[in-house]
């Protein structure tokens, strides 16, 4: 076991052909991971026709690279721009961009990038402790604990709003959950809110649903308040190798936050079925809900940025799992990596642990070094990226629009959805200038459906007795202390009651 | 007059000849220069998407000077994808794939359906995917007979209401009075996991959808429909009501058509004899076989008029037969 683990360490790192596809992974990873609409699952479609013919091993630790890194560059736009490139990027933007409005967009980036990378390496070593464990964890988690799960998820916007915004918070998040009840009702067959609309069948999307109340209100603000993202001029903020550095020393500095939601975000990748964002919104929730100083939230606290981006990365670890030995992938860019795995001729199953045990730590080995890579090359790049937040609004604020627009559309390729994007960007902005939390909203559309259909699902199979199951208990206990928490801190007196409400 | 007439004849005759010619040189020239969007129904990465790259692939190379795009247009199940296709303009720049379990939807007159498959120009299908009822290795239920005697009703999971595996298990559970209990919501590998927790003893679906996990020792066969496979009976000889034997048969015909490829109806015939022409060629090249192969994707193909007939045979049921699918369709 030990022989192999580290000859697999070996021959990867000692030969050049592996390396210097490693390197063209993370660069084609990270520069599909930085443009929103265009997820790791579409880059590894298009690579699958450049893996034919690739011997096993190179082409499963390429495409797994690629798909790995791609999380790292999403929160580069996130914490700029305020444009998340995807439902978990969005997470990020809510303490990133408050960052970048101070003048702190190169210590948001550094704390996010190494937090990428450190979340990324724990998943790697959480996916080598959990082999012997997968079968029954995995196993535990039916649809009555997914209902769970999320209602626990919802009940974090109490603390996501904060405790002057609680009853905003609130209609915000239930605005996001009637979203999510848009598009064909699997239970009924009948189109709901959607009308003759095919584009919404299938739900609203969510990409468009985030861009349109992050990225486009703030750039409405942008132009309108004039000037630079950045509130500090360029001469006084320290854009400087410096402040990356202060921002990598962060994570350190926060080690326990970040190995706690590294190990959170590995294990719900692990559970197929949960969804790829719910990870990132765990982790976010549970770094306020731990905070001494949960008020921090939402005008750029580091920690805000740590949370979700190492519960993002260390997600790909954690769905790896099932994927190599269920055969039964945890997500859609999971999905997508196992049918480009049977091309190289790897067949997931449980006999991969006996047969294929060499595979089974390169590609352990390929998240960490892959997720090194991407965070040292990241960081010497950064220095001059940081610079567009100090560049005139004016200047600014097309492009980005451009490329919200654009992501909007490649997502899912219909035009429809720019109609969507320019409706809910005026809600968006109506948010954003009235003061009102807007990320409860992202919290409601991803997990009102989960709840939704595991709610359905678990009274179909178990009536109301669903709650007794073990597992359920636990859960139970846990939304009833968060819930108890949050009527404590509401009702505790108000020490920071001067503090001015400020938007998330 | 007679001398005419035959002079008459004769010159029509070669005019006659010399315009199928030009049409045959047109024909091998009309894709020249030309770019070929090939529509998939579903997003990147699955199996429609795989086969639509493959067969654009090797088509594209069968009709000298053209270009083939792969345009991903998912939505609705494949019924934005298949609109989209039908609606295009017929002149063969614009051909794509879908799920054969629409005819279901047409044939039933579902919501979202803006197409007739009918009279759409056919090209040709890839393959065959026989439908098999997979039950879980845990579960007591060792056979189909074990299946129908069962006393207490069992959990089939499907995808959606509405969906072709949804379809296909209520009318065969309905028909045969298997004592089935049918779940929704179950998508993409959710019915394997869902097997494995235990709180389903099985699905209908796609033979190849289960191999690995019969293989990895998860689940076993027990009835299929279509195929030639020798490890597991076919459903038709199980059992014996009449009018489940012709919604096998309907079932079956949908499995035989897979991943098929067709065009907007009225493409002008040159143009779309020599989509098929290239069709059967890059199905039949050896390097597409052996890609095929590598990837456990089967190649069976059937080429234009045949899956034509096929098509139209499929989409003529007897009332009773649309009646009992309607019903289906409503139940919940």
């Amino acid at each position: 076991m030990i022989e192999t683990m580290f000859s697999a360490l070996y021959a990867m790192l000692t030969s050049p052909y592996m390396m210097g596809l490693m390197l063209l992974a993370v660069a084609i990873g990270l520069v599909v991971g930085v443009t929103p609409g265009i997820g790791g699952r579409l880059s590894i479609a298009l690579a699958i026709p450049f893996v034919f013919g690739m011997e096993t091993i190179p082409g499963a630790v390429f495409l797994l690279t690629m798909h790995a890194v791609n999380g790292t560059s999403g929160q580069i736009s996130s914490i700029m721009f305020g444009v998340p490139g995807d439902g978990d990027d969005a997470a990020t933007t809510i303490d990133g961009y408050p960052m970048a409005k101070k003048g702190e967009a190169g210590r948001a980036l550094g704390a996010s990038v190494t937090a990428s990378g450190v979340g990324g390496v724990i998943g790697a070593i959480v996916f080598a402790v959990m082999i012997p464990v997968l079968e029954p964890v995995v196993l535990a988690f039916s649809p009555a604990e997914f209902f769970l799960l999320a209602l626990l998820g919802i009940t974090f916007i109490a603390f996501l709003a904060g405790r002057e915004q609680i009853f905003k918070g609130l209609i915000v998040g239930l605005f996001g959950m009637m979203l999510a009840t848009v598009g064909m009702d699997p239970y009924t067959g009948t189109p709901r809110f959607a009308g003759n609309f095919l584009f919404l069948w299938d739900g609203m999307s969510l990409i468009t649903a985030i861009l349109a109340l992050f990225a486009i209100p703030e750039m409405i603000a942008l132009a309108v308040k004039g000037g630079s993202i950045s509130a500090v001029p360029v001469a006084t903020a320290k854009y400087s190798y410096r402040e990356l550095f202060q921002g990598v020393m962060e994570v350190p500095r926060h080690w326990w936050l970040a190995l706690r939601t590294s190990i959170i975000g590995a294990v719900v990748g692990m559970i197929p079925g949960l969804g790829s964002s719910a990870a990132a919104w765990f982790c976010y929730g549970h770094a306020i809900q731990t905070s001494k100083t949960p008020e921090r939230f939402g005008k750029g606290a580091v920690e805000g940025v740590i949370a979700p981006e190492t519960g993002s990365n260390a997600r790909e670890g954690g769905a790896l799992l099932p994927t190599l030995f269920f055969g039964i992938p945890a997500s859609s860019g999971m999905a997508v990596l196992m049918g480009a795995f049977l091309i190289l001729g790897i067949q997931p199953g449980p006999s991969m642990i006996t047969d294929r045990l060499d595979l089974v730590w390169t590609l352990i080995w390929a998240l960490v070094v892959g997720n090194l890579i991407a965070v040292t090359f990241l960081l010497f790049i950064m220095r001059w990226a940081v610079l567009l937040t100090f560049v005139n609004g004016a200047v600014l604020v097309p492009y980005i629009v451009v490329m919200a627009v654009i992501g909007a559309y490649v997502s899912e390729g219909q035009w429809q959805n720019l109609v969507i994007l320019v409706v809910l960007s005026a809600i968006g902005y109506g948010l954003l200038r009235f003061n009102w939390p807007r990320a409860p909203f992202v919290i409601g559309i991803v997990l009102g459906k989960i709840a939704e259909e595991s709610l359905h699902k678990a009274l179909e199979l178990w009536g109301l007795k669903f709650f007794t199951r073990p597992l359920s208990l636990v859960l139970i206990s846990l939304i009833v202390t968060t819930i108890g928490i949050a009527v404590y801190q509401n009702l505790r007196p108000r020490v920071t009651a001067q503090q001015p409400p400020v938007s998330r | 007059m007679y001398r005419l007439s035959t002079r008459l004849l004769s010159a029509f005759g070669l005019i006659a000849a010399a315009t199928t010619l030009a049409h045959a040189q047109s024909s091998a020239d009309y894709f020249k220069g030309k770019t070929i969007t090939y529509i998939v129904a579903t997003s990147a990465g699955g199996g429609y998407d795989l086969y639509g790259r493959l067969i654009s692939e090797y088509m594209q190379r069968y009709l000298p000077g053209s270009t083939f795009v792969v345009r991903n247009l998912p939505g609705a199940g494949h019924l934005v994808g298949t609109n989209t296709i039908f609606a295009s303009r017929a002149d063969g720049l614009t051909i794509g794939t879908f799920n054969t379990g629409l005819l279901y939807n047409q044939l039933v007159g579902l919501p979202g359906v803006k197409f007739d498959l009918t009279t759409m120009s056919w090209i040709g299908k890839a393959t065959t995917e026989p439908r098999v009822i997979v039950v879980s290795q845990q579960s007591p239920i060792k056979s189909f007979a074990d299946l129908r005697a069962s006393k207490a009703p069992l959990n089939f999971a499907t995808s959606g209401v509405g969906s072709a595996n949804y379809v296909e298990t209520t009318v065969l559970t309905s028909a045969l009075k298997l004592p089935v209990k049918i779940l929704t919501g179950y998508n993409g590998n959710d019915d394997q996991l869902a097997m494995r927790r235990g709180e389903v003893v099985g699905t209908m679906g796609s033979r190849s959808s289960f191999d690995q996990f019969v293989r990895n020792g998860y689940g076993r066969y027990i009835a299929q429909v279509g195929g030639k496979d020798a490890d597991t009976p076919q459903l038709r000889d199980l059992v014996k009501e009449p009018l489940a034997q012709s919604l096998i048969a309907l079932v079956q015909s949908q499995g035989d058509i897979a991943r098929l490829t067709a065009g907007p109806p009225g493409i002008p015939q040159p143009a779309l004899d020599a989509l098929r022409e290239a069709y059967r060629r890059a199905l039949e090249d050896k390097e597409l076989q052996e890609k095929a192969a590598k990837l456990e994707r089967p190649v069976e193909p059937a080429y234009g008029e045949e899956v034509r007939k096929a098509i139209v045979a499929a989409l003529t049921q007897p009332p009773e037969t649309v009646a009992l699918l309607a019903q289906a369709l409503q139940k919940k």
